[in-house]
């Protein structure tokens, strides 16, 4: 008797609804958690995959998927109230449990540092690079050969585009915007595309020329 | 023709006709999602995974997810 149960109830029909619900579910979480990444609101998200529960079918959310991939996202928009006009930067690999505590993170905006920047790195050929950045504004280029121009801030290397980045300057923070080089910006070993635009940088250890890695220090 | 030749044919033709549409369907999947892993910060390739049958959608969500975005994530909030 109960075995007849448990039988109508895992049959294909039952089976398979249940599948579908629990990927249903799935789905709306997953599209909730990515909408949020891409600075959307999470029910936009899930409100996509509910509609593949109605009459409209598959069509419509297959429409928001191609609006999702080609919109402009709200999380490469500048930060309005941010000042200096950089995107906070939450990216990168995960800190090691015990390395980088969260009570060592950098310092509070409330207690100014007069401080500048340092770019200092070894360079492919065995030479080293040392960058100074001072002041409270500016906006300097990063390129593998000088222009002449005195806001190049040149890292001879082959790999080093010219240009290949943009360094910013704005109170006490640091921005870093990525010119389209080939041999790519990376922050803490995450990749910095062109249309990510200005990033702070001011919290991180280390940005990457193409081959090139310097250390950003306070100077 | 024989009958059972008649019958692998179209069983062939069949298994063709369902891999082009499956190939068809995937590519408008693959497209956008091929850029919205380039704008996380992952590899386009990812989206490759929408080749792999029912199973494959979940796969490049939940990495889209439930990892960290190389290219950064909004701040929460936004």
């Amino acid at each position: 008797m109960f075995g007849v149960e448990i039988a109508a109830l895992t049959g294909l029909f039952g089976l398979t609804g249940a599948f579908a619900l629990i990927g249903t579910v799935l789905a709306g979480w997953m599209a909730w958690r990515i909408v949020e990444k891409a600075g959307l609101p999470g029910w936009t998200g899930l409100g996509a995959i509910l509609v593949t529960l109605t009459g409209i079918g598959t069509i419509v959310p297959l429409i928001l998927l191609w609006i999702f991939a080609f919109m402009r996202w709200p999380r490469d928009e500048p930060a309005a109230s941010a000042g200096g006009g950089f995107n906070s930067y939450r990216g990168g690999p995960a800190p090691a449990p015990g390395t980088a505590p969260a009570a060592l993170a950098g310092p509070s905006a409330a207690l100014p540092d007069a401080r500048g920047w340092r770019l200092s790195g070894p360079l492919g050929n065995g030479g080293t690079v040392s960058l100074a950045i001072g002041g409270t504004s500016g906006t300097y280029v990063l390129t593998g050969a000088s222009t002449g121009a005195p806001t190049d801030l040149v890292v001879p290397d082959p790999s080093v585009g010219q240009p290949h980045a943009r360094l910013m300057l704005s109170g006490h923070r640091l921005g870093l915007e990525d010119l389209g080089s080939a041999g790519g910006t990376f922050i803490d070993g995450a990749r910095l595309l062109p249309e990510h635009g200005p990033r702070d940088i001011s919290a991180v250890r280390s940005v990457r020329l193409g081959s090139v890695e310097l250390a950003l220090t306070r100077a | 023709m024989d009958p059972v030749s008649w019958l692998l044919a179209l069983g062939s033709f069949t298994v063709f006709f369902l891999l082009v549409v499956h190939l068809l369907l995937s590519l408008v999947l693959i497209i956008p999602t091929w850029r919205i892993c380039t704008r996380a910060g992952f590899s386009g390739a990812l989206s490759l995974f929408h080749l792999v049958p029912v199973i494959g959608s979940f796969i490049v969500m939940g990495m889209l997810a439930f990892s960290t975005w190389p290219a950064g994530e909004a701040a929460p909030g936004r």
